[in-house]
């Protein structure tokens, strides 16, 4: 290797000038080079010569053409004279790129690699062809495209340094060791106990301004209270099918707007509250069915006022095995939940095939609720609630519920749940009504699933003669999802309850739905429904109802 | 006699410096066997740290460069080298197992995210999912051999047992890309499953930010991938010999993608938006059970005959027996903590969890389910991987 040194000098300023010499010497001979280039110097450099013509051979004057030092980037140029001849009388060896530009800027021609040696002139003739000419285009081509290459090379290293590389502080939650000095240790030692505090941590991480901004509405969004909305439109016509009620060939409509208010207050923990207002006529003010033909009359308190039907926390502890939920709430909302039959807002309309009539509770109130969930299958509930909002005291009002379930996939089927629960009641003054009830949802397909409740209850006591009898209640019925469906996301399916009271009164009611799922947000559903009432041994009444159900939740 | 003497000092000299560079090289070869390795993607110090299997402690970590930003780490098939993509320096890294160094950097396209090898070990295809492409390196020479372009997010390769082909799981699109390995072109795409109609009256869901195909899968016996799709809650199956869908199974919401357990029997999707999972039964190509899991699913490992899903933000990982296909508790790994990938070792005893808040990997022993920590791994470990595991995967 070629090793270059400093003219000895006897001191540093001897040595400064002689750099100065060096540096003086050289920069005024790089600049002049591209600046001069057609000098005419006889020191050992040589030149190109020759004369332009087109395909024809006639001479082409007036032209252009460059000569481009491939190493230095020099550029030396030349003018054709009438003969179309051109000469680089003084190029400095090395070799030259060749090209014309036609008076347009386009370039026409262009040769590379023309090797120049010292003292001697290179003879080279061009022709201008239209093979020439795409060749150069060409080789324009692909030196904008190598340049673009370059930008774009340029850019994603631009992107890849603008990271934000501050570290973070956040705060942890550990575990310490104090001792009874109050000394404070990471590690056990004699003596100490184990105390939870807490400290604050820096934390590497890099992050993408994006990333960064993501984080911070994903924070506020934490910190918000959100709202959700849940609005639906149910319209049902009636037929009289039998009996001599009034009602007949009437149609029904109930709307209903849900508020949803939800905060996180805590770690696992939430604060829930449900505003209904409901309006319009259900089928229920003039069709005396035992059931609820349409199930958001439940909701119904009065008509156009805006109620507070839900307020509650839930929390979660034991490493989330254990949720408990206190405030205003339904009850029956959180047990017996049956995938097929449990929701009036996406399944069936009729309450028959909504809730087990069994549970036996019609409004809602104070009330606490737990559930275990061991992860293993197994799901254990409890919770009691005040039944009867006139009560002075919750003793006189108490209302509980017990459940076990069981998710398992038996018989190589796929998943189902089993459960059985079991209520008290003391609303009724001298004694406590009790029920009990089963329900399954079973899949026997991926899309198919059957469902079934079956409820004994206590009658009421008024009358001793029915003081040992009982209700029943039993449905069944099948609900289809993801497959069998018009759309993807379409749901459908069809039931059966009957209703039997203890003083002897009846109901047989069956429906079928399809839901069309429109968008996420907005669904479309047609009911049919037959109810056949009994109120009593003489009289029946029954009523077929074709429904629909626009409803929109976000 | 002088000669004699000169040739004995001589071949004196050169041994004692044969057995000084000996001595040298031993010292520096730090892993000998490369099934004895952990390797540990380290996003924030932009390293790749390795952990003994059996004393369960550092070996060393191999420093990328700075913004290198590792996102997935694997070893080539006969555990010569590791690589990984460095996703904001758009470069591959090649590392020498044995000695730990980084002996190649290979610049590629736009944000390298996954990868895979051919069974051979010869091509290393590295996805580029900002680039639209996948970078063809080959392992003989260390180089980039060709960039094949046309995709769209491609995210996951998987090539078939015969090295003929490769698929990509294309996330910014509906369709899986097969690639012709002997000529590094993309061959056919195969539409997964068809939008439904009423996509048109949701276009906020439709047009807005698209959730494809993270990775097609390969069965067991290589007959069949499965590839779910996002958006569209399906899972679906391509038969490789004709490059076909021959079923479509609709899963739950938003499946993340699937993932093939160790004896071939059934894909389990991790459903994100209804916090479910989808077990898939391979033989009838169907959803043999659909359980409650845990919300923002990052991955499935499988070992001891059971499922262990791992639930990014909830500090949990939950836990299936794959027997009776029903839950079978849950890990509680810890609270405040953000749960990455994992791998499971060639035995499927344990499971090397990467938990990126407290820059550890948790250990989870599939049997006990007793876990241990390894602190300090490096700074935002964001996977983990095995040679020869059946779980080697990143988010």
């Amino acid at each position: 290797m070629e090793r270059r040194f400093l003219p000895r000098c006897p001191n540093v300023f001897g040595r400064i000038a002689a750099l100065l010499i060096i540096l003086g010497s050289g920069a005024p001979a790089a600049a002049q080079a591209p600046a001069t280039p057609q000098m005419n110097m006889a020191d050992h450099r040589g030149g190109i010569q020759g004369a332009v013509g087109t395909e024809s051979k006639a001479p082409v004057a007036g032209a252009t053409v460059t000569a481009t030092n491939a190493e230095t980037g020099a550029q030396f140029t030349a003018t054709t004279d009438q003969q179309g001849g051109y000469n680089f009388a003084a190029l400095p060896p090395g070799k030259y790129d060749i090209t014309i530009l036609s008076p347009t800027g386009v370039t026409t021609f262009r040769r590379t690699g023309i090797e120049v040696v010292a003292d001697r002139t290179v003879p080279l003739d061009i022709a201008m062809t239209p093979a020439t000419a795409a060749e150069a285009a060409e080789f324009e081509r692909q030196a904008l495209v190598q340049r673009i290459a370059t930008l774009e090379q340029r850019i994603t290293e631009l992107e890849a340094s603008t990271v934000l590389s501050e570290p973070e502080t956040r705060v942890r939650r550990v575990e310490v060791f104090v001792d009874p000095t109050g000394g404070e240790h990471e590690e056990p030692v004699a003596g100490a106990r184990p105390v939870v505090t807490y400290q604050r941590e820096r934390v590497y991480r890099r992050q993408t301004i994006s990333e960064k901004i993501e984080e911070a509405l994903e924070e506020a969004d934490e910190r918000n209270v959100a709202l959700g909305v849940d609005a639906a439109m149910g319209t049902q016509f009636a037929g009289r099918t039998r009996g001599s009620l009034d009602a007949n060939r009437r149609a029904y409509a109930l709307a209903s707007a849900d508020l949803f208010f939800t905060a996180g207050l805590a770690q696992n923990t939430i604060f829930f509250a449900d505003i209904v207002g409901l309006s319009g006529a259900p089928p229920d003010a003039e069709i005396p069915t035992l059931t609820l033909l349409n199930g958001y009359t439940a909701r119904l308190i009065r008509q156009n006022e805006i109620n507070l039907r839900e307020a509650w926390l839930r929390t979660e502890l034991f490493g989330q095995r254990l949720a408990l939920t206190a405030g205003r709430l339904d009850l029956t909302n959180y047990f017996d939940q049956n995938a097929f039959a449990n929701d009036e807002t996406t399944q069936f309309i009729s309450d028959a095939l909504v809730n087990n009539q069994m549970l036996g509770l019609s409004s809602n109130g104070t009330g606490v609720g737990a559930e275990f969930d061991p992860k293993n299958g197994f799901r254990f509930k409890f919770g009691f609630q005040q039944s009867n909002t006139d009560a002075t005291n919750l003793s006189d009002s108490l209302y509980t519920l017990s459940e076990v379930g069981y998710t398992f996939t038996p018989f190589a089927l796929p998943e189902g749940t089993y459960r059985v629960w079991f209520r008290t009641d003391n609303t009724a003054p001298g004694a406590i009504r009790t029920g009990v009830g089963l329900s399954f949802d079973q899949k026997i397909t991926p899309a198919v699933g059957l469902f079934t409740r079956y409820g004994i209850g206590e009658a009421d006591p008024e009358g001793s003669p029915l003081i040992y009898q009982r209700h029943h209640f039993f449905s069944a019925g099948f609900g289809v999802q993801n497959g069998l469906v018009l759309n993807p996301q379409d749901t459908w399916g069809a039931g059966y309850a009957q209703l039997q009271l203890a003083s002897g009164e009846q109901e047989h009611l069956a429906e079928g739905y399809y839901n069309f799922q429109l968008t996420e947000r907005l669904r479309l559903s047609f009911h049919l429904t037959h109810v056949l009432d009994k109120p009593d041994a003489d009289t029946r009444f029954g009523y077929v109802l074709p429904g629909i159900r626009f409803q929109a939740a976000f | 006699m002088q000669t004699l003497r000169t040739m004995f000092i001589g071949a004196m000299f050169a041994a004692m410096v044969s057995a000084l560079a000996v001595v040298v090289q031993a010292q520096d070869v730090k892993v000998t066997d490369p099934r004895s390795v952990l390797m540990i993607v380290n996003r924030d110090s932009n390293d790749i740290g390795f952990m003994d299997l059996k004393t369960r402690k550092m070996i060393g970590r191999t420093f990328l460069g700075n913004n290198v930003n590792p996102h997935m780490v694997m070893m080539s098939p006969d555990g010569r080298y590791v690589v990984t993509g460095g996703t904001r320096a758009n470069k591959a890294f090649i590392i020498d197992t044995r000695t730990l160094q980084l002996i190649k950097t290979i610049q590629v396209d736009i944000a390298p995210e996954h990868l895979a090898f051919s069974p051979d070990g010869r091509w290393y295809y590295q996805g580029n999912p900002d680039g639209d492409s996948v970078s063809v390196i080959d392992m003989q020479s260390l180089t980039k051999i060709k960039t094949i372009p046309g995709f769209v997010e491609p995210l996951n390769v998987t090539f078939t047992s015969d090295g003929s082909k490769a698929y990509v799981g294309n996330y910014g699109a509906h369709w899986v890309g097969v690639i012709d390995v002997r000529r590094h072109e993309l061959l056919k795409k195969i539409q997964v499953a068809e939008v439904p109609g009423v996509a048109k009256l949701d276009p906020a869901k439709y047009l807005g930010e698209i959730k494809g195909i993270n990775i097609a899968a390969l069965s067991n016996d290589g007959r069949y991938l499965y590839a779910a799709d996002s958006d569209l809650n399906v899972v679906s199956v391509i038969d490789t010999r004709e490059d076909k869908v021959i079923k479509t199974i609709r899963v739950g919401k938003n499946p993340w993608r699937i993932y093939m357990s160790h004896d071939g029997k059934y894909g389990i999707t991790i459903n994100n938006d209804d916090e479910t999972i989808s077990i898939i039964d391979t033989k009838s190509n169907s959803v043999a059970a659909t359980l409650e899991a845990g919300s923002d699913m990052t991955g499935v490992n499988f070992a001891g005959g059971k499922a262990f899903v791992i639930s990014s933000t909830s500090g949990f990982v939950y836990v299936y027996d794959m027997g009776s296909l029903k839950p079978a508790g849950r890990i509680r790994v810890g609270t405040n903590v953000q749960l990455e990938t994992a791998t499971t070792d060639a035995a499927d005893e344990n499971i090397y969890l990467a938990e990126s808040t407290n820059h550890e990997v948790v250990i989870i022993n599939a049997k006990t389910h007793g876990i241990e920590r390894i602190k300090n791994v490096g700074l935002y470990p964001w996977g983990t991987h095995i040679m020869d595991s059946k779980d080697n995967y990143c988010h």
